[in-house]
């Protein structure tokens, strides 16, 4: 009490204040990451519906387990249901890309394989046709045509979709044009460590985003550790659009071409050549159709790492509108990375921007959906029975961190359905707990990471597929090409579930 | 009165540190639906998906720190969110105003009382 009286008083009541406004804070910079890959996990996967929670009168059933890394997910004439498998996963894991039938009794039956290009990152059915989205890990993305006997054909090659993003979709839209996404290279336009740790710079190391449109840099360069040679001192300039090690200047001009990176494309289902359809995007990897036939994608947004790392960027929800550029690498939804202190990594630099003329001013977002919770494969509610006519119900893959990023706590790993009339995102399935967070973290039997949420034809059931398992190793540490193969993602095959949620009649 | 200050300052630290134990979540599975009849606290939620869901969504932990389940006085909220902290932006009164932010905070203590 004595103390109160002293002069020293306005000292103790201004530390007390900081101390609560530091514990409000959250103490960012002084916490370790806490995401939901940072788990310890054997196998074999525990699975328990009870263990996801839903809103009042829905049930969830899983349908089909076992899956390898499955993505997409699609409905032939007759309702029976189909999934792919990737193939090949984050962590430079390989498999055999599969398209599969789920029978009734959760048995599977093998459609068609694939070749060591994966990921398969999504299904469609038209007309007693199934076009798959093929990432295009080695090969570069194609977009292909399976007949039901599972003859596979080509429908589009050649994508530049090697690096950190995939070709993704597809969906088919009423118009008879069949529509996926492009994904960048880099996660901010400029290739540097990181992207060794996804694998690719290794095997492509003069691969780098390519523009779909003219454009004129700013001719920042950026100086990285040389992840090509094992001398640690050794660093190198990169600049934008351009090769690891190759520097820009300003003024100069990148040329524009498609197929391009972050971009939207479509094609007829005939095979006459895609086109482009808009483009500035990071990695748009839903694509739906909403019930007035209005184009939706999902966005992943920039990540905390690489040699421009970007804080603070949550994934978009988009209206697709043809021609428009929608900002990256150098905007935000409609903010600049370069706005205050919105987009300023922790103890790192701001973002400069790359670009010093930008081809527009990108739209308002719809929706701004949770910072590294990778949103990902959605549909429309079409069904009154369902509930929520009209709404966005989106598979939130989770998040990556420490490697892309840190997070205070596990972001993701469930679905969301989104009001895109007012932007207004509501938890629609996740896991029960007093934390959220995959089942592999948190304990349970539920969700691990949903890549993606599609309705039956008759719109009673949202089928959720759930790629599995995948914790991260080494910390979330850069992996040299000289080093060990052992790499920071660890997805586990055979750990990947089908659900579907329904809603009985009361 | 002084020495008041000084008591009601640490009972809210304690208090801060005892409540960061509660679970923070409040989304529709867990904690049942929320029924917004308020047109202030509806504009107050589109504010919040517009500018904090990204970093705390639903109001918990993701990239920055739970809301939900901490006693957040209104006037440090406000002194935060206008001048910014450790890792959070600050907002300019551009882009959130006055009149929106006393209706994004009517929300969040709305959210935190649900469930």
């Amino acid at each position: 009490m004595r103390l109160l009286r002293h002069s020293r008083r306005p000292w103790v009541i201004g530390s007390a204040l900081l101390l609560l406004l530091g514990h409000l804070a959250g103490c960012f910079s002084s916490r370790s990451p806490d995401g939901g890959s940072q788990a310890k996990f054997t196998l074999p996967r525990h699975i328990n519906a009870d263990d996801v929670a839903l809103p009042s009168g829905y049930r969830i059933d899983a349908v089909a387990t076992g899956l390898t890394f499955p993505t997409g997910v699609a409905f032939d004439r007759e309702g029976r249901v189909y999934v792919t498998e990737a193939g090949y996963s984050y962590g430079e894991v390989w498999d055999i890309p599969r398209l599969v039938r789920i029978n009734a009794d959760g048995s599977m039956a093998v459609v068609a394989v694939g070749e060591n290009n994966g990921p398969w990152t999504g299904v469609a059915f038209h007309e007693g046709t199934f076009y798959v989205a093929e990432g295009g890990a080695l090969r570069g993305g194609r977009i292909l045509r399976i007949t039901p006997e599972g003859a596979v054909t080509p429908l589009v090659e050649n994508l530049p979709s090697m690096g950190d993003h995939q070709t993704n979709g597809p969906v088919m839209g009423s118009d008879g044009w069949l529509y996926f996404g492009v994904g960048t290279f880099t996660n901010a336009g400029v290739a540097g460590e990181d992207n060794v740790k996804f694998g690719w710079l290794g095997r492509f190391p003069y691969h780098h985003d390519i523009p779909c449109r003219d454009v004129t840099l700013t001719g920042e360069n950026f100086r990285s550790g040389n992840p090509l040679t094992p001398n640690d001192d050794d660093t190198m300039l990169t600049g934008a659009f351009v090769p690891l090690g190759t520097t820009t200047s300003q003024g100069q001009k990148i040329r524009g071409q498609t197929p391009c990176s972050g971009a939207i494309m479509r094609v007829r289902p005939n095979g006459d050549e895609p086109e482009l359809l808009a483009w500035g995007f990071r990695n748009p990897f839903g694509l739906a159709f909403s019930p007035d036939g209005r184009l939706f994608v999902t966005d992943n947004s920039y990540d905390d790492r690489g040699s421009r790392p970007v804080h603070g960027t949550g994934d978009l929800l988009w209206e697709v509108r043809s021609g428009h550029w929608y900002g990256w690498p150098d905007f935000h939804g409609t903010r600049l990375l370069n706005d205050g202190d919105h987009f300023v990594p922790p103890g790192k630099p701001r973002p400069g921007l790359l670009l010093s003329k930008h081809p527009g001013i990108p739209p308002s977002p719809v929706a701004v959906l949770d910072v590294h919770s990778s949103s990902d494969g959605f549909d429309f509610s079409r069904n009154p029975a369902f509930g929520h006519v009209g709404q966005a119900f989106i598979a939130q893959f989770g998040d990556q961190s420490p490697t892309s990023g840190k997070v205070l706590a596990p972001v993701g790993f469930k679905v969301v359905r989104v009001d895109v009339r007012t932007g207004v995102i509501e938890e629609f399935a996740a896991n029960k707990g007093r934390q959220n967070g995959p089942a592999s973290k948190i304990g349970g039997g539920g969700f691990e990471r949903p890549i993606a949420a599609r309705f039956d034809p008759t719109g009673s059931a949202l089928y959720v597929v759930d790629f599995g398992v995948m914790t991260l190793g080494q910390g979330g540490k850069v992996r040299q090409p000289w080093t060990s193969s052992q790499v920071a993602a660890e997805p586990r095959k055979g750990t990947g579930v089908l659900w579907r949620i329904t809603k009985p009649m009361q | 009165m002084r020495r008041h200050a000084f008591l009601t300052v640490v009972v809210i630290v304690l208090a801060s540190l005892w409540s960061g134990c509660g679970s923070a979540r409040r989304g529709e599975p867990i904690a049942g639906p929320m029924v917004i009849a308020s047109p202030e606290i509806k504009q107050g939620q589109q504010a919040f998906m517009k500018h904090c869901h990204q970093c705390h969504p639903g109001g918990e932990a993701g990239l920055g720190p739970a809301l939900n389940n901490k006693p957040l006085p209104q006037f440090l909220m406000r002194f935060q969110v206008r001048q910014g902290f450790g890792a959070m932006p600050a907002f300019s009164e551009q882009e959130i105003n006055d009149e929106d932010l006393d209706h994004l905070l009517a929300y969040l203590k709305a959210l935190k009382s649900h469930g």
